[in-house]
């Protein structure tokens, strides 16, 4: 214990006194990212310094440091709040060739505040022989009648639901939304609770035929200790819906440069580093995230479950949209 | 314009069943936790029976799981999907649609498990209260023939009503401002509303009045507290403080009272201590590491250092209004209380520009970095915002047992403060000082909101890690931050138990 302790105070009065750091506040928490972290430090012996919290709250805490935050990076899993710090101006524009040539142009801002690192996509889950996949092909069908009693999504507080329901505003007006969303709630099996698994997991195991979720999750139930999850995915599969008038609906996990940022080369070049071709395949095989980068595949797992086409709306209206989104879910009664 | 449109929006919508939900979680939580607290506290106070030296311990252990632990471990079996849902459902060879299925994930569900966690609210202090008061009281009542049944209905229970409100108050505060356990399950409350209104509707505005309102409901039931505590009849004589001679259950009774401790334990405790545990064979190789070593550390010295602290400043708080005898003291003893209602990440953004406004202004001359935002003392800061109510609520109980008689006798012998202090309040508040210590330790290391808003960088603790791996998916490896939660939990819920026994 005492060695651990020395150690750790070790550690600490080193950081102090490292001249060469990175502050990355991040709402990512995956094990996947501290690897990383790690094979950074590795490779520019640039120390990173992390906090971890949800997106909303280090947005707040860089807006009230103020001038003197020490953030350098803020790292989002939703292009929501990604738009939501650029609008609050707590982010900077960056110039770097190496993003600007290989993360295509829909996946960073126009501005070049903030780029995305990795893809998730909203996905409909079924069970094996249910014959849901001859009679689902578009968000829009969600709204039937044909699915009554079928459905199960969770709560609307989430943030991947208002990024879908933001989506859906974008191709039809929020007339259209509104009554979609009261369509959807029509449908529900149970109301919204639970996360994205348990959703899943519920259709696994027969109640409601048609689960909503973000890809990565049912990889990660794939390969999970837990048998409950590892038994239900093998009960389904997955089927990637459409927009009518688009294609499947995405959300982005990505960063951007803090305004006052005080290592703003070595916030850089960690932003860099998470768009490289080693940091991309590790988000793929280790997160089964789908990365950004041209020519990085993703995971084999993840390639099994089809190809889909990225809807053509633009990640900045996702964000604008937000909150009219939230009171669409409000009025439909969507919990 | 666009924020009292928000507001409307609101008042149209949810705010109806942001009010009913929280009212009704509030109603239930009262009821269950005054109903387990002062039973088990009632029955190995005044009685022997099988095991009850355990359960002396025992029943306090619940409040060693924090709640949103207990949520994912009842809904991982009991939920539709849940193992032991699934079991009896083979065994039934039947369908979830075909039987009738008591949902966890609801409120009611909620509302249960909440109960089960915070009822050792009501048992502490009714104990403590017990044990000092009712040793004469019941004697007297004997000399008048009075049943074991009447004596409770008669005499324990209204004596007690003090000691039940305030755990009950503390136990529905608790309830009230969760956040994890009702965003779960699907409930919408003040608290998921304002989350709701601050984060997806982007009005920080509209979140503040939902969270004033709230804030409105729970000092209203402060005040109530406050009131009945000051109604009540029996005031303590001072002199007695001999323990209760126990009665020895026999028979019948005694299985009752046995199978009456045991099911709170049991659905509290044990059954998800032993989930837990199986969770941990499987996974602890893989989380143990060194950085789970240096967490665990940060976890223990936040919490040792916090519950410091905090158990001095309401010292000197309830001291103030006990020595100064005046209101203003005393109202803002009864407002620093309320920061035990309001949600953890409420009170961190609080700080969070409290803090900037403080390293901006004040500091500046000092330093040209901050030295308080993004430190140790802001996380520090905001646990005594959440959890100075209960250390004040554990020296109030303490000092009401210390007649006034005291005060004015060391005045009369022209005893000096300090003297008085030393001489007759800390002898007689040791008690009282230990077991706001270790319920504030435990409180610290479970607290997850505040602290991941709060927290400085590469700065983990226990209840941090266990929601990160939740929220990758890796229940079963949760368990271990959990199970390291719960054994810290449990080794100060032995201590607390024993000091109790010294009474």
């Amino acid at each position: 214990m005492i060695r651990k302790l020395a150690l750790s105070a070790l550690v600490i009065t080193s950081s102090l006194f490292a001249s060469s750091e990175v502050n990355v506040y991040s709402h990512r928490h995956y094990d996947t990212d501290k690897k990383l972290f790690k094979m950074f430090e590795e490779k520019t012996g640039i120390k990173v310094n992390v906090v971890k919290a949800k997106a909303s709250a280090l947005i707040k805490r860089i807006e009230s440091e103020g001038k003197k935050s020490p953030a350098d990076v803020l790292i989002t899993v939703d292009a929501g709040r990604l738009y939501q710090a650029k609008e609050k101006d707590i982010l900077q524009s960056i110039n770097s060739e190496y993003l600007n040539t290989n993360i295509p142009a829909n996946f960073r801002d126009t501005d070049n505040k903030w780029f995305a690192l990795t893809k998730r996509s909203r996905v409909a889950v079924y069970k094996i022989g249910s014959g849901i996949e001859s009679k689902l092909s578009t968000y829009e069908d969600l709204a039937k009648p044909k699915f009554k009693g079928q459905i199960m999504v969770r709560s609307s507080n989430n943030i991947y639901n208002q990024s879908l329901m933001a989506a859906m505003i974008a191709h039809h007006g929020k007339e259209y939304a509104l009554n979609w969303a009261k369509g959807v709630v029509a449908n529900m099996a149970k109301a919204p609770k639970g996360n994205d698994r348990y959703q899943v997991k519920a259709v696994a195991n027969g109640i409601g035929q048609i689960a909503i979720a973000n890809t990565y999750y049912i990889g990660k139930m794939v390969n999970n200790k837990d048998a409950s999850q590892r038994e239900a995915v093998k009960k389904i599969k997955i089927l990637f819906p459409k927009f009518e008038n688009g294609g499947t609906h995405i959300n982005v996990s990505g960063a951007g440069v803090a305004k006052y940022s005080p290592n703003k080369e070595n916030a850089i070049k960690f932003i860099e580093f998470m768009a490289s071709k080693e940091a991309q395949k590790l988000f793929a095989e280790g997160n089964y995230e789908y990365p950004v980068l041209k020519g990085v595949k993703s995971s084999e797992l993840v390639s099994s479950w089809g190809k889909f086409k990225d809807d053509n709306i633009s990640i900045n209206t996702l964000g604008q949209n937000n909150k009219a989104a939230v009171i669409i879910f409000d009025k439909a009664g969507w919990k | 314009m666009g924020n009292s449109e928000n507001w409307e929006h609101l008042k149209e919508t949810l705010l109806f069943e942001y009010i009913f939900n929280s009212l009704y979680i509030m109603i239930g939580v009262a009821i269950l936790t005054s109903i387990i607290g002062f039973t088990t506290a009632y029955l190995t106070s005044l009685y022997t029976f099988s095991f009850s030296r355990f359960f002396h311990y025992a029943l306090i252990l619940p409040f060693a799981i924090p709640t949103y632990i207990m949520a994912f471990i009842y809904g991982g079996m009991f939920d539709i999907t849940g193992t032991v849902t699934t079991f009896i459902l083979d065994i039934l060879d039947m369908n979830i649609n075909e039987v009738v299925f008591f949902d966890i994930m609801s409120i009611e569900g909620a509302i249960i498990i909440m109960s089960l966690v915070l009822y050792p609210y009501v048992y502490l202090i009714c104990k403590t209260y017990l044990s000092f008061e009712s040793a004469s009281v019941i004697e007297a009542s004997k000399t008048f023939n009075l049943s074991s049944w009447k004596i409770l209905r008669k005499v324990i229970l209204p004596i007690s009503r003090p000691a039940i409100v305030a755990g009950v108050t503390l136990a529905v505060m608790e309830a009230v401002s969760d956040f994890g356990v009702m965003d779960y399950f699907g409930v919408s409350t003040f608290v998921t509303g304002i989350f709701r209104t601050w984060l997806g509707m982007g009005s920080i505005e509209d979140a503040s009045k939902l969270a004033s309102i709230l804030m409105t409901f729970l000092f209203i039931l402060i005040v109530l507290e406050k009131i009945q505590r000051r109604n009540k009849v029996y005031k303590s004589s001072g002199k007695d403080f001999r323990p209760i001679e126990k009665i020895k259950l026999k028979g019948f009774q005694n299985i009752l009272a046995t199978a009456t401790c045991f099911i709170p334990f049991f659905l509290g405790f044990l059954l998800p201590f032993i989930q837990l545990c199986f969770w941990f064979i499987q996974s602890y190789d893989d989380i143990i590491d060194e950085d789970f070593m240096t967490l665990l550390y940060q976890t223990i010295s936040l919490g040792f250092g916090s519950a410091l602290l905090i158990t001095s400043l309401a010292f000197l708080f309830v001291y103030n209004v006990r020595i100064n005898k005046d209101s203003s003291s005393s109202v803002l003893t009864q407002i620093v209380k309320l920061g035990y209602s309001v949600p953890g990440a409420v009170v961190a953004v609080g700080i969070l520009s409290f803090f900037s406004i403080l390293d901006t202004y004040v500091v500046d001359f000092i330093s040209s970095t901050f030295i308080l935002s993004g430190t140790i003392i802001a996380i520090i800061f905001g646990y005594c915002v959440r959890f100075l109510a209960i250390a004040i609520n554990n020296f109030e109980a303490g000092f009401s047992r210390i007649p006034t008689s005291y005060d004015d006798a060391a005045f009369i012998f022209k005893i000096g403060d300090i003297k008085t202090f030393l001489k007759i309040y800390l002898p007689l508040l040791k008690n009282s000082a230990f077991a706001a210590f270790i319920v504030i330790f435990i409180e610290v290391i479970k607290e997850l909101p505040l602290t991941m808003i709060l927290r400085p960088f590469n700065y983990d603790t226990l209840a941090v890690r266990a929601l990160e791996l939740t929220q990758q998916g890796q229940v079963i490896e949760s368990s271990v931050p959990s199970m390291f939660i719960i054994l810290i939990g449990m080794i100060s819920v032995i201590l607390l138990a024993k000091n109790m026994n010294k009474v």
